[in-house]
């Protein structure tokens, strides 16, 4: 373990700068997101959760897949050194793991290089995650739902604590341990350290709401496809998106050219399930042109089709779309309502 | 431009023909072929399979592949709908396209081999049935007894008219054409698809495959299940909106399957597990 007075955290972010792009939580307007920084001194560490997930650091917002002209297709080369992000909450670090699945394992059709998201792979493949414990979950956190802990280590290269003056480093990955150990300043971490970690922990912990079995989501999921729950779930949300746009593991998107002549780029855009054109053919035929067929393509997303595809839920519990919901569709209480129901078929489950 | 690490990189290919073939106008087809041999030896597709067909500048959209593998080259079938297949449409003969592909599955021809087919398609849905019919021909032993069942509401809107008369003469493949209404001069059947498919009553221990418009898909299916065809002997091939071809974009879910990858072609048996897929 390496112990840093956050005095002196500067000095291992430049140590850090030497290798890696450094990302971490900072001020982005008046929201914090993570975004690539200089200092150390830009560093957000008061935030428990960013309004916007790190998917965009690995998975940007807008990105060029090529640039065209006369001279033919150019593809971005990334330049830059490899990633590191600081700061990352185990819900964020978990969100980044399933989305390696879809992009850069591409687990449905593992054989094929076909399948594998270049641009995923250049940010994702050689990024060094500091996974920091969260010592103050919010209200709106759930990750106990999804074998989640504000403590956990699942994913991270580096474990991070915040224990008041100073950050205690664990290497978690061979990446991790190598990384710390070319790191020479810095205390020794004693069992003081180790006893406050404890009792953090035990502190974030009792501020989590009380775990409910989503084991059985999947199954029952299953069998209400055709269920008025859906109309019920739905009523009320607009379509706006939000939740799409600040979950960490939503991930459609859309591909668009721009430019005039024979000079342009071809780009790929974060897009939503939510949105009525997202599935509009050019005929006019739609097959989700119902806010409630959409609503539930996402919510079955979550928690069947990923399930069915990567034997995971689609959800960390980071409960950022809980948080920006216009008309407080709460996901907890669908999925509570979902497991609750009582199918009008008088079907087993 | 190479297509060997980046999934997203369109293949240039060159438009050496293009049919019209209807008098409004509205459908098209362009016989491509590969500008860089390379490309063209890494090319190796299967019928059923599609392809993402990009204009720089306006974007992509897929399209199934028309041609068979026993033939040179691509051919893609174009009806003008939306903004990308109107700018195929103004496409001229010499003129440099990208295509993305092969993509997704393909109809099962292995398992056909030694079967009965029977073929039920409908309008300008017939692209990749017409690759499946020629690649079967090419492969003519291979299979047994061919049986085709093509409708279009008008003449006119049936597509490879040339291609079908000289099917008609032969005797080793089977044609019902038929038309939605009597049309003046029009000989052959008249009537939809599925009622046609009644009549007609295909050998039920046949291999079927479906392809056509979705309301032809949802009617004609029951009349093969009345008939007595297995559920996992009939095919049918799917289409939706896309973008990415290689299952992350998110458009094309159907259930827990995306049409890119696991489909576009899915047994009956698979789709009536899925809700809603047709």
């Amino acid at each position: 373990m390496v112990k840093i007075k956050k005095t002196e955290l500067n000095e291992f972010i430049e140590f850090l700068m030497k290798d890696y792009d450094v990302y971490s939580p900072a001020d982005v307007g008046k929201k914090a997101a993570f975004k690539k920084i200089k200092s150390a001194f830009e560093i957000k560490h008061a935030i428990t959760n960013t309004h916007l997930s790190p998917k965009d650091v690995f998975f940007p917002q807008s990105e060029v897949l090529f640039q065209y002209s006369d001279d033919g297709l150019k593809v971005p080369k990334r330049e830059e050194k490899a990633i590191a992000v600081w700061g990352m909450r185990n819900c964020d670090t978990s969100s980044l793991l399933m989305l390696n699945k879809v992009f850069g394992d591409a687990h449905q059709m593992p054989d094929k290089d076909m399948y594998k998201d270049p641009y995923w792979k250049m940010k994702y493949d050689n990024c060094l995650i500091f996974n920091q414990a969260c010592n103050e979950p919010l209200s709106t956190c759930f990750c106990n739902w999804f074998e989640g802990n504000p403590f956990a280590k699942k994913g991270a290269d580096i474990f991070v604590v915040d224990t008041g003056d100073h950050f205690i480093l664990e290497g978690i990955s061979d990446k991790g341990k190598t990384f710390l150990s070319k790191y020479k300043a810095g205390e020794e971490t004693t069992k003081v350290d180790l006893n406050k970690i404890a009792k953090l922990k035990e502190t974030a912990e009792s501020y989590l709401p009380d775990v409910v079995d989503i084991k059985p989501l999947f199954n029952k999921m299953n069998k209400i496809w055709d269920e008025p729950i859906w109309e019920e779930i739905s009523a009320k949300c607009i379509n706006c998106g939000a939740c799409t746009f600040v979950c960490p593991t939503c991930h459609c998107f859309d591909v668009s050219d721009e430019g005039k002549g024979k000079k342009g780029q071809r780009i790929r855009l974060w897009d939503s399930c939510m949105f009525q054109i997202f599935t509009r053919e050019a005929s006019g035929h739609n097959p989700r042109g119902l806010s409630t067929q959409r609503v539930r393509q996402r919510i079955m997303h979550k928690y069947n089709y990923f399930m069915d595809n990567y034997e995971q839920y689609l959800c960390t519990g980071c409960g950022r779309c809980v948080q920006v919901c216009p008309v407080n569709l709460d996901i907890r209480e669908v999925i509570k309502k979902v497991l609750d129901y009582k199918l009008s078929k008088n079907e087993e489950i | 431009m190479c297509n060997c690490d980046n999934t997203y990189i369109p293949i240039p290919m060159k438009v050496e023909k293009i049919v019209i073939d209807n008098p409004d106008r509205s459908l098209r087809t362009y016989d491509l072929s590969f500008v860089n041999e390379e490309d063209e030896n890494k090319f190796k597709y299967m019928p059923g399979q599609f392809c993402e067909f990009s204009i720089l500048g306006k974007g992509e959209s897929p399209f199934g592949i028309a041609s068979s593998p026993t033939e040179e080259g691509l051919k893609f079938t174009v009806s003008r709908t939306g903004s990308v297949t109107n700018e195929i449409h103004y496409l001229e003969e010499g003129d440099i396209v990208g295509i993305r592909g092969p993509m997704g599955n393909w109809y099962p021809l292995e398992k056909l081999k030694g079967q009965d087919v029977v073929i039920v398609g409908g309008g300008f849905a017939f692209t990749t049935l017409r690759s499946m019919i020629v690649y079967m021909l090419e492969n003519r032993d291979d299979y047994g007894k061919i049986t085709v069942i093509y409708g279009a509401r008008h003449p006119d809107l049936f597509i490879y008219k040339e291609e079908l008369k000289i099917w008609d003469k032969r005797d080793d493949i089977i044609l019902h054409l038929t038309v939605d209404k009597p049309v003046k001069g029009w000989d052959k059947l008249c009537g939809f698809v599925p009622a046609i498919t009644k009549d007609v009553k295909p050998d039920p221990t046949s291999w079927c495959i479906v392809c056509g418009p979705p309301i032809m898909i949802k009617f004609t299916l029951p009349v093969l299940l009345e008939i007595g065809f297995a559920h996992d002997k009939i095919y049918t091939s799917l289409e939706r909106r896309m973008k990415c071809g290689i299952g992350k974009c998110g458009r094309c879910g159907i259930g827990s399957k995306y049409v890119c990858i696991d489909g576009p072609v899915f047994s009956y048996e698979e789709l009536k597990k899925i809700p809603d897929a047709f």
